[in-house]
């Protein structure tokens, strides 16, 4: 901690910037905003007693800023590129230096956004602010070292397509969207990996656009003092140019009608079932976004009424699980259903339509929605327990809203939540008119 | 009302660093970490059982057991009642289980865990074994081994194979979930007796972690000498074949687009022995698991854009491909040294094989310079920082410590044992436990016989990128391709996927 000793004009200069103190409100932990004027956010969680850091890049871009035709997957490819260095830090040095620090390196792409995290020992700090504004400032690669990654970039695809998940995911999104950019997956299609060799002059133009410090937030948690990470901020960010383009992205038009679609996977599953619906937008103070999640949770998950039926007594279905999770633009609430037998498939929907009947018309009880928020909640919290966990809960959340005050906000929103409002959202969103359905069976018997 | 405790988890992280200063052994019975400013506790309850306990015909039977007790009625409350009472604690009751040991694990914040603690207990000590939960977790793991692991995951399936082609013949060589036939022949009864004879009292190793108090610590200890009584016998320590050459097994998978490849050999060093520190650094620097500093990974991966990632190991780490570091309680006699080279285009499968092999000759040839060795050993130093950072994870290695023997805490001697450590000591380590003459092979791909005519006849395998590449890298691709490999047609067996742990 008392390696960086500052020179006070730069500790004054510091506070020329906008700096702001939270105290904790459901997010257990006291933080700190700091903004450069470029626009750079860093949320600053100081955490004591561990000797780590966890710093986390969050770049508000993902698939879902691939509006260009023939772009899908770029993201994602983007994301490899940033590890393959500058002319200050040329790839090998940046992994050696990563190496030396004993650091924990990784990044991941998401629809929404991407994350680049690194957990390294306190007395690194400094170094790691400099290697990676450097990269976010300075990225340079050759086209030689740009077309070898995209040769790691299929090898993931490769890997994954082998599963049926990946097969009815990338269906699914394709059907359920005709304009919005969610019409492909993360991973991208297949024909748009096999061309990224050949996109080297469009990947500077996405490096110009969307890595630009306005696009940007940090979050920084675990053993540093918030006044030290600032100085360091501001010394190796500051100069970072804005110059953030928004991507074109179009509007989903509204659905009127229901979709569906039969799909066969090349190898040996047992069936499995996909009823999406269109919802909302994340919006933490948005009481159909609160209970849109915990809807899911109550009508589809471990401890619902139709698990216990379908998984448990009747034993007709090897899996049910719900994903209504938290998206930039309206996305995708979806039911999962791995059915044991294909003969089964039709009573399955049926009983899934049926539930959803019930939560249209019947109101859950205080007690068993109290339950489910308790859930929530004390999930969240347990998994805020190292500077890792705690940065990677926040990810999604600073990535969608630009904020980490939205947590507060979705909480609270999620507290108010009364069983009539539960009604209310299945009556808003899970219409047929709204749904997607994709069906997937095995090739192979 | 509750705000107290969420705000106490602030104090979490400040406590873990204090775990070593406090930790007290209660003897081979119990295992302690307090650490009182944690707002939660976290409980696992080892049992010296796995699947090399599993009778013959009836692989897969330890697994199951455990599912009967974790996931199935208790005789207080059915499946649905149990998940019902732990929803709003946030807490689960989960299982995991290896070879030689089967934890039942769990983390509750402190001001629930009466609650949890009630339903933990009445699921270990009185088990319902019911018919309908075991039907139900039996057709779930056919489903695992008939759909999933052949199909969904070939890399996985590479390396479960590689594990049971390595150990056949003992208590290691099947799976944990065991195989088809085998599943199917499991009857409740099966897992009944095996419940009495192996979750004893004296078969257990009690962990605590967390703001526990002493109350508790009775309680727990008097709860479960309510477990059926028995000191099972153990099996033998496993003792793998010798390997003779190269013998190769392929997996033939129509259509596969890509080819998933792990090989490897017994190794006879365990954790904390002698010369185990400096094969840890020596293999850190060859494939360090899903990092950037592997060195297959630079070869295959970086310069060349094979693949996603390329790895090795000497000690079981189970679920690579989700996972940045092993779960403790996989503790085993016997490890293997394990390369793992993720799915490659079928075009360049027995290059990338090659590619792997020669680097590996070149260690046991060479071992690492000096520049190497310290580069790993400080990085080393500071990334055994990430292996365990929550309380419970801590409490594992704790757990695997009385396992393997080591007095202290083997989180902590691995950084001074790195400090002590030379380049001598770890190329010493390098000659004594690895060589690359002698190993299994799995492949998972397409065209098996294709592949097999060209191991055995030893045929050079060129690649052409369709992406231009630096001269060394071309240059050194010529060798690659022309590397010898020695294998006997009789050493190369093809096995249809269909009848891959049958």
């Amino acid at each position: 901690m008392k390696r960086f000793v500052f020179p006070l004009l730069v500790l004054l200069l510091a506070g020329l910037f906008m700096t702001e103190s939270k105290a904790a409100d459901f997010f257990p932990y006291q933080y700190q905003i700091y903004t450069l004027d470029n626009g750079l956010k860093a949320y600053l969680i100081p955490v004591h007693g561990s000797g780590l850091v966890a710093y986390y890049s969050i770049v508000r871009t993902g698939s879902r800023d691939e509006w260009e035709p023939g772009k899908s997957g770029f993201a994602h490819f983007f994301e490899h590129m940033m590890f393959r260095g500058t002319k200050k830090y040329p790839g090998p040095v940046y992994d050696r230096m990563v190496t030396e620090m004993g650091a924990d390196a990784n990044a991941y792409t998401t629809d929404d956004y991407t994350a680049f995290h690194m957990v390294f020992p306190a007395q690194f700090l400094e170094k790691v602010v400099d290697l990676e504004s450097d990269r976010f400032e300075h990225l340079s690669y050759s086209e030689s070292d740009f077309k070898t990654e995209a040769g790691a970039v299929y090898g993931e695809f490769r890997k994954g397509r082998v599963n049926p998940w990946w097969v009815l995911e990338e269906n699914l999104y394709d059907l359920a969207f005709v304009a919005h950019t969610y019409k492909h997956t993360t991973i991208g299609f297949e024909a748009d990996i096999k061309n990224m060799p050949n996109m080297y002059d469009y990947s500077l133009s996405f490096f110009k656009r969307y890595y630009r410090p306005e696009n940007v937030v940090l979050i920084v948690t675990g053993d540093f003092e918030p006044e030290q990470a600032q100085t360091l901020i501001k010394k190796y960010y500051a100069d970072w140019k804005k110059g953030y383009v928004a991507p074109q992205i179009k509007k989903e038009p509204e659905q009127t009608k229901e979709r569906s679609k039969e799909v066969t996977y090349p190898g040996k599953t047992l069936p499995i079932l996909a009823d999406a619906y269109k919802g909302p937008a994340f919006n933490p103070e948005d009481k159909m976004v609160a209970g849109a999640y915990l809807l899911g949770d109550l009508a589809f998950g471990k401890n619902s009424e139709l698990y216990k039926k379908l998984v448990l007594d009747e034993q007709k279905v090897e899996f049910i699980a719900d994903d209504f999770s938290y998206h930039r633009d309206p996305n995708l609430l979806i039911i999962y259903t791995m059915v044991k037998n294909s003969n089964d498939i039709s009573y399955v929907q049926g009983e899934i339509n049926h539930t959803i009947e019930k939560f249209k018309s019947e109101a859950v009880s205080e007690s068993r929605l109290n339950d489910f928020k308790d859930h929530v909640r004390y999930s969240f919290l347990m998994n805020l327990d190292t500077p890792d966990h705690i940065a990677g809960r926040l990810a999604r959340f600073v990535a969608l809203t630009g904020s980490l005050e939205s947590v507060d906000e979705l909480f609270s929103t999620m507290q108010q939540l009364t069983p009539d409002d539960i009604r209310a959202v299945a009556n808003r969103y899970l219409q047929s008119t709204r749904s997607t359905v994709i069906t997937l069976e095995g090739e192979q018997q | 009302m509750k705000k107290h405790i969420f705000l106490s988890a602030i104090m979490v992280l400040s406590a873990v660093l204090l775990i070593t200063s406090c930790q007290k052994s209660a003897g081979d019975k119990m295992v302690l970490l307090p650490v009182k400013e944690d707002p939660t506790i976290s409980i696992r309850l080892l049992f010296k059982v796995g699947s090399q306990d599993d009778p013959a015909g009836k692989e897969g039977l330890a697994a199951l057991t455990a599912s009967m007790i974790t996931e199935a009625a208790s005789q207080q409350n059915s499946y649905a009642q149990i998940v019902e009472k732990l929803y709003p604690l946030a807490a689960n009751i989960n299982n995991q289980v290896d070879k030689e040991m089967t934890v039942i694990y769990g983390r509750v914040y402190k001001d629930k865990l009466d609650d949890y603690y009630s339903l933990l207990k009445e699921v270990v000590l009185t088990p319902a074994f019911k018919d309908e939960d075991f039907e139900r977790l039996k057709k779930s793991t056919l489903n695992y081994l008939e759909n999933y692991l052949r199909y969904a995951d070939d890399e996985e399936l590479g390396k479960k194979a590689l594990h049971e082609f390595i150990f056949e013949g003992t208590s290691y060589g099947h799976i944990v979930e065991g195989h088809v036939s085998s599943v199917q022949s499991i009857t409740l009864d099966d897992v009944k007796e095996f419940y009495k004879k192996y979750y004893t009292w004296e078969n257990l190793v009690i962990g605590l972690g967390g703001s526990y108090d002493d109350a508790f610590v009775t309680q727990i200890d008097n709860d479960l000498k309510a477990l059926p009584r028995g000191k099972p016998v153990q099996p033998a320590a496993p003792m793998p074949k010798p390997i003779n050459g190269t013998q190769v097994l392929i997996i033939e998978k129509p259509g596969a687009n890509a080819t998933a490849i792990s090989f490897g050999y017994p190794i006879d060093i365990l954790r904390g022995q002698e010369g185990f520190y400096a094969l840890d650094l020596a293999n850190s620097w060859f494939g360090e698991h899903r990092n950037s500093s592997s060195h297959l990974y630079q070869v295959i991966r970086e310069a060349r854009g094979l693949n996603y990632g390329d790895y090795s190991y000497i000690e079981y780490f189970p679920n690579g491909g989700s996972r940045q570091f092993p779960p403790p309680n996989v503790a085993r006699r016997q490890q293997i040294f394990e390369v793992w080279i993720r799915p490659v285009p079928n075009y360049a499968k027995l290059f990338a094989f090659r590619a792997a092999v020669r680097e590996l000759h070149h260690l046991v040839d060479s071992g690492l310079d000096k520049e190497q060795f310290t580069l790993t050993r400080d990085f080393l130093k500071n990334y055994i920082l990430n292996y365990a950072p929550t309380t419970m994870s801590k409490l594992g290695y704790k757990m695997d410590d009385g396992f393997y023997g080591i007095r202290g805490d083997y989180l902590d001697i691995f950084p001074k044992k790195m400090s002590e450590l030379t380049l001598d000591k770890v190329n010493d380590a390098v000659k004594t436990y690895l060589q690359d003459t002698n190993m299994k092979v799995v492949f998972v791909t397409d065209d098996a016989q294709k592949l097999k005519d060209m191991l055995v006849n030893d045929t050079p395998s060129p690649i052409e990128y369709s992406t231009p590449k630096p001269e060394s890298v071309l240059e050194e691709d010529k060798k690659i391709a022309a590397y010898p490999l020695v294998i006997e047609a009789g050493n190369v067996k093809i096995v249809p996927v269909d009848q891959v742990f049958q």
